[in-house]
């Protein structure tokens, strides 16, 4: 019984998942024409079984096309409404949802329009797709105490060289080829979009207090906490090292760590690197 | 509401306890709660600033699951205030599959964070071949089915340690191949695998309306004893079908429903849900007190007509309107 129930159920999910709808769908099922689909769903004279099973695909869709649609409102914008159901009628049929929590029905979304002829055209597309979905994943990332200004000062100075700092698990350190941060920046205070720039940036993704920041860093900043950004974190010492390396001015080096450092620690960017882990993300994937 | 988690925490352990599968499953072993609202993401702050009276909350057990964030820093607070319950839509207990031992671990670890009073999910299939389909599809009504979902129960309660309740869902089609009828197969998986019944009201007029049976034999066919929550909520009417949509009041067809199965099944906490264009958080406050004046006034006409029975025996039959 279980493998007739098994087989009922797959059944269900071609055709509720069948791209142009049930109709299509029964017509590619070799040993189900559309008249003995009667033979497994009841039917009567206001819907025949395939209008019943096409309520359940009309539904299966839109569902998480509103959910595309609520995950990536900038790529909607750049797409534009046309062009995204039908970017997001392709991806489901190579990206079916797989994980009990909806939320997760986005993740592959930029991976999709990075090989999607689309990129052709809006090159920076699947950049700004990944960094929605970089955003998104920050709101929801593990609660952990961020390294804070009365955190520093219970350390002694002698011991700061040596003491290990880690990205939070919120902050995210995204490596774009486009400046994608300034277009999801129009979108969401509602300005009209442009190209953007085509030029390397390092995004920093962050949160604080429940919500979620981001902006581009600066050479200096950027090679400092994508040495945080990784799994043993990185001392203090070697942070600093970093920001000398690549600093504009080399008179301005203490400046610009002191400054960088109040910026982090207001912002909750970083943590006691004992604690937890952080990764370097191509926005792209 | 101030000191509702340290009053709740004593009720829940005893009802955990009397969950123990192996013990007869009474209503009673549940907390009576009263009459709640879903908690929903328009209405945080409205919660979160003015902590309106309630009597308890239902939470969407999936929104919670993440590792942190903005979700578990509200959901925290609200169980600090008020009682809350833990309501699924991803356990897919018919499918299958094997059950998502995954996702079962989450949602231990919610339960032990936020220490519900109960936990339910949705007697229906929610994907297969690990596909997730995001919907409640419905099952065959068979013998066979009852034993395939009621296995899958049984293997849940002894991982959660409780009793669970399972939704009546909504449907748009059902099997040429099913024996039973809906409420007989929602009455045979409880009792099967001693379950709970979370009964929702609005899903069996939709379904009563879609597949033309009489929604209140199904109430008729639902043990008391195992109802521990009522799910009222709006639907849409698109001509041939009804659609379940949580977006509309309840309607009068649907309170007068509501009030049928408190008679026939008794005093069960009662939610409010609104899924859809959700409206300020009073309308449903309103919502939920009209759902405590109908089932007070069910259980009075239904003890009245109780009493005149005893007195005289001709009277009219208990549950008619």
């Amino acid at each position: 019984m279980a493998r007739e129930l098994a087989a009922l159920q797959k059944l269900l999910w071609r055709l509720v998942t069948a791209p142009s709808g049930v109709a299509e769908g029964l017509a590619g099922e070799p040993d189900l024409g559309a008249d003995r689909l009667g033979a497994i769903i009841a039917g009567d004279e206001r819907m025949d079984p395939a209008a019943r099973v096409g309520v359940y695909a009309e539904a299966y869709f839109y569902r998480l096309l509103e959910v595309l649609k609520e995950d990536f409102p900038a790529t909607l914008e750049v797409a534009g409404a046309d062009q995204f159901h039908n970017l997001a009628t392709g991806y489901l049929i190579d990206y079916p949802p797989t994980e009990p929590s909806i939320f997760y029905a986005g993740q592959h979304f930029a991976a999709y329009l990075h090989t999607h002829p689309i990129a052709d055209r809006v090159p920076f597309i699947s950049e700004l797709a990944g960094l929605e979905r970089i955003v998104l994943e920050s709101f929801h990332a593990a609660d952990t105490p961020a390294l804070d200004d009365a955190a520093m000062r219970t350390i002694a100075p002698e011991a700061w060289p040596a003491f290990a700092m880690r990205t939070h698990p919120a902050t995210r350190i995204v490596a774009c080829a486009w400046r994608v941060d300034q277009v999801l920046r129009a979108v969401e205070e509602d300005r009209a979009w442009r190209t953007p720039a085509h030029a390397a940036a390092t995004i920093v993704v962050w949160r604080r207090a429940a919500r979620v920041y981001y902006r581009a860093a600066d050479p200096a900043e950027s090679a400092a906490l994508a040495l945080a950004d990784v799994d043993s974190g990185a001392n203090f010492g070697a942070i600093c090292t970093a920001i000398a390396e690549r600093a504009p001015a080399p008179d301005d080096v203490p400046g610009l760590i002191q400054r960088l450092l109040i910026r982090w620690l207001a912002d909750g960017v970083l943590i006691d690197g004992n604690l937890t882990d952080g990764k370097i993300v191509d926005a792209a994937r | 509401m101030a000191g509702a988690r340290a009053a709740r925490g004593s009720v829940v352990t005893e009802a955990i306890a009397a969950h123990t599968p192996g013990n007869p499953m009474k209503r009673s072993d549940f907390p009576a709660l009263g009459f709640g609202v879903g908690l929903r993401r328009p209405h945080y702050a409205e919660i979160l600033e003015s902590r309106p009276p309630m009597d308890w909350f239902e939470v969407i057990s999936e929104n919670f699951m993440g590792a942190g964030g903005r979700p578990l820093e509200v959901i925290d607070f609200v169980c600090a205030h008020y009682p809350i319950v833990m309501h699924g839509v991803s356990l897919s207990i018919g499918s299958t599959d094997p059950l998502n031992r995954a996702y079962l671990k989450d949602l231990a670890a919610l339960a032990r964070r936020l220490q519900p009073a109960w936990i339910s999910d949705h007697l229906c299939w929610t994907g297969v071949g690990g596909r997730n389909l995001h919907d409640l599809l419905p099952l065959p009504y068979t013998e066979e089915t009852v034993m395939h979902v009621a296995r899958r129960v049984r293997e849940v309660q002894d991982l959660l340690g409780r009793r669970i309740l399972l939704e009546n869902v909504s449907s748009y089609l059902t099997y040429v191949d099913s024996t039973l009828s809906e409420g007989e197969f929602v009455a045979a998986v409880a009792t099967e695998a001693d379950c709970a019944i979370l009964l929702d009201i609005n899903n069996i007029y939709v379904n009563a309306f879609n597949h033309r049976f009489d929604a209140r034999r199904y109430i008729d066919a639902i043990p008391p004893e195992r109802v521990v929550q009522f799910h009222l909520a709006g639907h849409s009417d698109h001509g041939a079908y009804l659609l379940d949509t949580h977006d509309h009041p309840v309607c009068e067809a649907v309170w007068r429903l509501y009030e049928y199965a408190v008679r026939r099944l008794g005093a069960v906490a009662a939610l409010i849900e609104w899924d859809d264009h959700i409206p300020a958080f009073g309308e449903l406050v309103a919502a939920s007190a009209e759902a405590r004046h109908r089932s007070r006034r069910a259980l009075a006409q239904r003890d009245g007509a109780l009493a005149a029975r005893s007195i005289e025996p001709s009277a009219p039959r208990e549950f008619e309107d």
